[in-house]
């Protein structure tokens, strides 16, 4: 598959360069000898505008193996992320990321991307990942907001 | 539950409430006749006896003559597919009169729900939903798809041998350069496929992704590769992926068997799911057995408190590779692990007649829970007087003051410290009264304990021995060599060694369980029966173990061979006895039980 696996990641590379939504990014990272990693993407994910998280730029590393399409990549927010569905690592808990859920190889980084950008405003508390957002989300949603205003501010891009 | 798994011989034992019979009857015998004449060999037994139960070994194809019989009704009675079909009773586990219900009343919801055919929703270019897109089975559509359109009032007959897969066309426009969505390979002369939704993509990718999914996630429904398309590969389209069309081209060597093996444990993966669908059915537990037992009899919840349904799956011995074996372990294989014997009723290896399964369960757990902590509070600690408090004494001096309700006593007599005085160190006045009834209220409370590890310890001992026989049969083995020397009998005469080792192996499994059933039976006379029976029992097998380790020498091999022949004989006879009088008293309800068992009477009382 590992044919199939930097193929595609470089055609996906070839999409995004040629369309991408507003105010993303995704660029393979660079290895220390000044070489591009195609199966590491560093991400930024922006907030939806007139949420609470406008205005931040969320930063992600994206973990592509071996036999991906077959396998989702690994999504992980650097540093971990404050949300009901982010992981204390940062690893992002959603569906379409998940292989043995709906993940499915037709689904592009774009897809994806947009989608986390999607559960940022909507998390799914029916599948908490840790437990701070978790229960602060439950009991108290002003705090809430709050902390992720705050979090939107910290992330503005210099 | 609709069973009409019924391949027995003869249908008179079947349990009424299992079989409701109401369906396909008339077909069964042919079918049965057809498919399992050679491979699948009726047990020749002679009369049941009450301690046995009536199954069946299915192999592997005998199951999947099970799935097929299940899938031809079906397509008989919808008119559908074979491969429908399949995805339909896989959607509805294996329930023909629900799926038929449901089918009847909103075909199209079924179809999509079972991934047979496509929703209008599902577009490839649909906007993504992410986090709750949990299971998009749940979808209902009002238009059906062409495909299941044609599939369902056209009067195709339903043809009972899969077909080669009809997608596989390149489904390509032939003016566009085709790109495959997954790994964007363009080549002209590329293979592609699609399901009825029409996302087409390249043959390598879609055979990448159905061994992934089998190989990595065992998994046997696997959907379309496109984002959010809920439609399920039918067996067919799978089949055309993995299984090479005899005549084509060989490929590569590698990827044709791994796609194979991938095959093959797809055909696992639909008999297991089957299986488990299916309380008749169960599959072998032995590891990399894939032979499934039928015993409808034992199917129900409430036949457990009747029946100890000990079943062997037909199969012998570890199967697959063979690993690095001492040699008394092999020799013991050949003895011990010949039989795939398990229970039907509970996961518990092996076979724990006569004793049912709840009590057998009830029994583990309290070993598992409780003997090396009862051994241990039995040996090291006391019991407060006044409070029943389990104290261990660490050091100090023999005046105890209790942690909880500061009762202070000697440790020595268990009287009242009061009592002592000043005699600090020593105590000497062990006839006193009030020490006298603290230790009759201490011995009181230990009672129970020593019961139960009177119990355990016996039970114990015979699953030791058990495991001990492994070395017992190696030390036969080489006694029967001996005799061959030094006798002038032959190898099929010194057999009456190894019967007897087998005998006794067997009757210590019994031995074994009649412990933990004693120790749960309520008192009476019912219970003073069963131990008689067991004392019997124990001590033919006794004497014949203590036979089989006596030495041999040449004068007396003729009597030697007399005795052991004949204890064994007594041995089964014992054991039978037991195991009959148990199960009749089974079926007869006559068994009491002095805690409360699932599926019994409350106990009267506690006497223990």
């Amino acid at each position: 598959m590992s044919g199939i696996c930097r193929t595609r990641l470089a055609e996906e590379r070839k999409q995004w360069r040629k369309d991408h939504p507003f105010g993303f990014y995704a660029k393979p990272a660079k290895a220390s000898d000044g070489s591009m990693n195609l199966m590491e993407w560093e991400v930024g994910i922006p907030g939806k505008p007139k949420t609470a998280w406008e205005g931040g730029l969320y930063k992600l590393v994206m973990i592509f193996p071996e036999d991906y399409p077959s396998k989702p990549p690994k999504c992980k927010f650097t540093p971990p992320l404050f949300h009901p569905n982010v992981y204390p690592s940062g690893t992002v808990c959603l569906s379409i990321l998940d292989e043995e859920k709906s993940w499915k190889p037709a689904i592009t980084i774009k897809q994806i991307l947009l989608g986390i950008q999607d559960l940022l405003d909507n998390p799914n508390v029916n599948d908490p990942a840790q437990s701070d957002a978790y229960t602060m989300f439950k009991n108290d949603k002003v705090a809430y907001e709050r902390r992720v205003k705050q979090q939107a501010r910290d992330n503005i891009p210099k | 539950m609709g069973s009409d798994y019924d391949l027995s011989d003869d249908g008179e034992y079947y349990d009424e409430e299992m079989f409701d019979g109401t369906q396909d009857d008339d077909s069964e015998d042919d079918i049965e006749m057809e498919n399992f004449g050679d491979d699948f060999k009726i047990p020749s037994k002679g009369k049941k006896k009450s301690y046995e139960v009536d199954y069946e070994s299915l192999s592997q194809q005998d199951v999947e003559s099970l799935m097929q019989k299940d899938v031809d009704y079906i397509c008989g009675i919808f008119g559908v597919d074979v491969d429908t079909a399949s995805l339909l009773l896989r959607h509805m586990k294996w329930n023909k009169e629900k799926l038929t219900e449901q089918y009847m009343d909103n075909l199209t919801a079924v179809m999509v729900a079972a991934g047979a055919s496509a929703s209008e929703e599902t577009t490839p270019s649909s906007p993504i939903r992410t986090h709750s897109a949990s299971s998009p089975t749940g979808t209902t559509t009002r238009r059906p798809s062409t495909r299941a359109a044609s599939k369902l009032f056209g009067s195709k007959p339903a043809k009972p041998t899969p077909s080669r897969p009809i997608q596989r066309q390149p489904s390509k426009k032939p003016d566009e350069p085709f790109v495959c969505q997954i790994c964007f390979n363009d080549a002209p002369d590329m293979q592609t496929l699609a399901l009825d939704c029409e996302h087409t993509f390249c043959t390598e990718c879609w055979t990448d992704y159905v061994v992934s999914k089998i190989r990595d996630e065992s998994e046997h429904s696997i959907r379309c590769m496109a984002e959010n398309c809920a439609l399920v590969c039918p067996d067919s389209f799978l089949r055309g992926l993995l299984v090479p069309e005899p005549g084509a081209p060989v490929g590569d060597k590698e990827k044709e068997e791994q796609n194979l093996k991938a095959w093959s444990r797809l055909q696992e993966l639909f008999v297991r799911y089957f299986v488990a669908c299916n309380a008749n059915l169960k599959f072998c537990p032995y590891p990399s057995c894939t032979n499934t037992v039928s015993c409808p009899s034992a199917a129900s919840k409430s036949s457990l408190t009747t029946i100890v349904p000990t079943v062997s799956c037909g199969a012998r011995g570890i199967g697959g590779e063979s690993q690095e074996m001492s040699q008394s372990q092999q020799l013991g294989l050949s003895i011990k692990g010949k039989e795939h014997k398990f229970c039907f009723g509970c996961p518990i290896e092996g076979d724990h007649r006569p004793v049912i399964c709840n009590v057998a369960k009830m029994w583990l757990k309290k070993c598992r829970d409780d003997s090396e902590t009862a051994n241990w509070i039995k040996s090291n600690t006391k019991e407060c007087t006044n409070c029943q408090s389990t104290i261990e004494k660490n050091g100090g001096c023999n005046h105890m003051t209790c942690k909880k309700c500061k009762h202070e006593f000697c440790w020595v007599c268990m009287g009242p410290w009061s009592e002592h005085g000043t005699a600090w160190y020593s105590c000497n006045r062990y006839d006193e009264k009030t020490g006298v009834e603290a230790r009759d209220a201490q011995s009181r409370s230990r009672a129970s304990l020593e019961r139960y590890l009177h119990y355990y310890n016996r039970w114990a001992n015979h699953e030791q021995s058990a495991k001990l026989s492994l070395d017992l049969y190696a030390k036969t083995e080489k006694k029967m060599e001996e005799m061959q020397i030094t006798s002038d009998l032959t190898w099929i005469e010194v057999q009456f060694m190894k019967k007897a080792v087998e005998e006794v192996d067997k009757c210590r499994m019994t031995l074994k369980w009649t412990y933990a059933m004693a120790y749960y039976l309520a008192k009476g006379n019912e219970k003073d029966l069963f131990e008689d029976n067991q004392r019997d029992l124990e001590k033919a097998v006794e004497d014949l173990s203590e036979l089989l380790e006596s030495p041999i020498e040449a004068d007396n091999i003729p009597t030697l061979r007399q005795q052991v022949t004949n204890k064994t004989v007594y041995v089964q006879k014992r054991n039978e006895i037991v195991l009959e009088d148990t199960a009749n008293g089974f079926m007869e309800g006559r068994w009491r039980w002095n805690v409360a068992v699932d599926g019994f009477d409350a106990p009267d009382e506690v006497v223990l």
